[in-house]
């Protein structure tokens, strides 16, 4: 396990940030960590890091409980933190390079980190010139630069355009699936979150009120993704549906479905089997539900203290 | 390369390897400058003499390396922060005491520039007078830890508040508080308060020290107390910096 988090508590100037966080990530696993804001997710971040310590709670690194071997858990990590501060007058090459030597020097030329995070031929350019979403791409450099076994990412996709954003998404996968490297990511986009993890954790009001795998936890709690499919020929009374998937309003040519939770790993599949099953649509749209719906039906129960595992 | 040596590097460059740097480096020279053409004129016209010009003049670099050391003290922790380099600093495999040394040797290369600049005004106020010598070796021994003091002092302020402005504020307040003693008439110095101010006021320290040893050719012994007392300084502003530098204001 490379982060085992139970029950973290946290008081800041007399104030309870965190009353009761739990977060569990393994290697290989991409890990979303949501919540509205400043309910105690960068504080969460900042615990882990060793920057705050925890009142009370257990921690555990890698494995490790030892607060005292800090600095050595820190050359295991790489940390994208929400403001990827840099210093405007070095180049990206100057900057990598200096920040490198605190890890021990480069384990890869700098153009090929560049290369990898989108900022080929920047490596002379002072950072000053680089717009937010080239900062962007340079924090996530800055985290990978050494090779680390964990990443902690806030906000990571933030300022990147469309195509920015599908390359830094398939960069993370590939760390995770191809390298092992457990990622926490912290966002509000939940189609990032949609997209790349395997597991997610939701934070309201300093308690963790909800963690496990995300497949589980839509099936646990009964989330079906909403669909609206128009009809070319209105399907008869007899004409069966897949199972997971049920009717639930008319509009004219536009249908209401309703998909559960267990069907939601293959929609390609599901909506082959609609039409081999007689079903004839020419358009789908997807109109809310999964994730989406479980974020807001958890983070609007603002008082629900019970946490839940999936 | 270490990794004392790479946040040093990191400093001494954002100060002196970039237009910003020698910005500062000019107009501290400039001013300098400026000093130096105003005391040479009053000695020509015999309104000062050789070693009062050469205290003044060291005066004026201790004074200038002062307020430097608690600029760069407040920008130290409380500036990264607001650029937001500081938590890639925290999060590093850097421990808080490499990074106050850094910051700190930093402080010093800027220093140290600053007193190898003044080597020539010095020599051109001073030349062909007394004590010459004396005032570069005890602007040595006496403005580095004051400096450094001052500067460990703004570093404290800047890691615990997190704010520039208040850090730099509050630590200008303080400088000014004691230079203030030199600012009133000598009577008032030797009044009952002025002489206990003096006496654990470090930048009256310095001074004293400065006008005893350039003016009045006193030997070292009689500096000691005054060493003593710069000394104590510095490790009073250290041991304030260390502890704030352990959990700085980050957020």
């Amino acid at each position: 396990m490379l982060i085992e988090a139970s029950h973290l508590k946290l008081s800041l100037a007399g104030r309870h940030i965190l009353h009761d966080v739990s977060l569990h990530l393994q290697a290989g696993e991409i890990y979303g960590l949501l919540g509205p804001n400043g309910v105690g997710k960068s504080t969460t971040i900042a615990v882990l890091l060793g920057l705050y310590s925890a009142d009370a709670g257990l921690l555990s690194l890698f494995g490790e409980t030892d607060k005292q071997n800090a600095k050595e858990q820190r050359r295991r990590i790489g940390v994208m933190p929400e403001h990827a501060g840099f210093y405007d007058w070095m180049t990206a090459n100057d900057y990598l390079k200096w920040y490198a030597g605190f890890y021990g020097g480069l384990q890869r030329p700098v153009p090929e980190l560049l290369e990898q995070v989108g900022l080929a031929d920047t490596k002379n350019q002072p950072i000053g010139q680089f717009s937010r979403g080239m900062q962007q791409r340079l924090g996530l450099a800055r985290a990978l630069l050494h090779g680390p076994e964990l990443l902690i990412l806030d906000e990571p996709t933030n300022g990147l355009d469309p195509r920015g954003r599908r390359e830094i998404h398939n960069l993370l996968l590939n760390l995770a699936h191809e390298h092992q490297v457990g990622i926490l990511l912290c966002t509000h986009l939940l189609d990032d979150v949609d997209r790349l993890c395997s597991k997610i954790g939701i934070i309201n009001q300093g308690r963790t009120v909800l963690e496990g795998s995300l497949s589980e936890l839509l099936n646990q709690q009964q989330i079906g993704r909403h669909f609206r499919l128009h009809m070319e020929v209105p399907a008869e009374d007899q004409t069966p549906l897949p199972s997971g998937v049920s009717l639930v309003a008319q509009e004219g040519n536009w249908w209401h479905f309703v998909v559960n939770a267990e069907n939601q790993n293959s929609f390609s599949t599901l909506w082959q089997d609609m039409l081999k099953a007689g079903w004839k649509f020419s358009e789908i749209h997807e109109e809310g539900g999964g994730l989406e719906e479980l974020y807001l039906r958890l983070t609007t129960e603002a008082n629900k203290p019970d946490r839940k595992v999936a | 390369m270490n990794t004392l040596s790479l946040i040093t590097q990191k400093e001494r460059a954002g100060l002196l390897q970039n237009q910003r740097g020698l910005a500062w480096l000019l107009a501290y020279s400039a001013v300098l400058s400026a000093f130096t053409l105003l005391l040479i004129s009053n000695k020509e016209l015999s309104l000062l003499d050789n070693a009062q010009v050469v205290y003044m003049m060291a005066g004026t670099v201790t004074a200038a390396g002062t307020m430097i050391a608690v600029i760069l003290g407040a920008d130290a922790f409380a500036g990264e922060r607001e650029r937001g380099t500081l938590v890639p600093l925290l999060t590093a495999p850097i421990t808080a005491d490499q990074l106050l040394m850094g910051k700190a040797l930093g402080l010093l290369s800027a220093w140290g520039v600053m007193y190898v600049l003044a080597l020539p005004y010095l020599w051109a106020v001073g030349v062909g007078g007394q004590n010459l010598m004396q005032a570069i070796i005890y602007l040595a021994l006496f403005g580095t830890p004051v400096v450094l003091g001052f500067g460990y002092l703004a570093m404290a302020l800047s890691a615990r508040t997190g704010s520039v402005m208040t850090s730099l504020l509050t630590s200008l307040i303080i400088l000014l508080f004691s230079a203030s003693p030199l600012l009133i008439g000598q009577g008032l110095r030797n009044s009952v308060i002025g002489k206990a101010l003096d006496m654990v006021n470090p930048f009256s320290g310095a001074l004293n020290t400065f006008d005893a040893v350039i003016i009045d050719s006193d030997p070292f012994s009689s500096q000691i107390s005054r060493l003593i007392l710069v000394i104590v300084w510095l490790v009073i502003t250290f041991i304030a910096a260390r502890l704030s530098a352990r959990r700085p204001v980050f957020r």
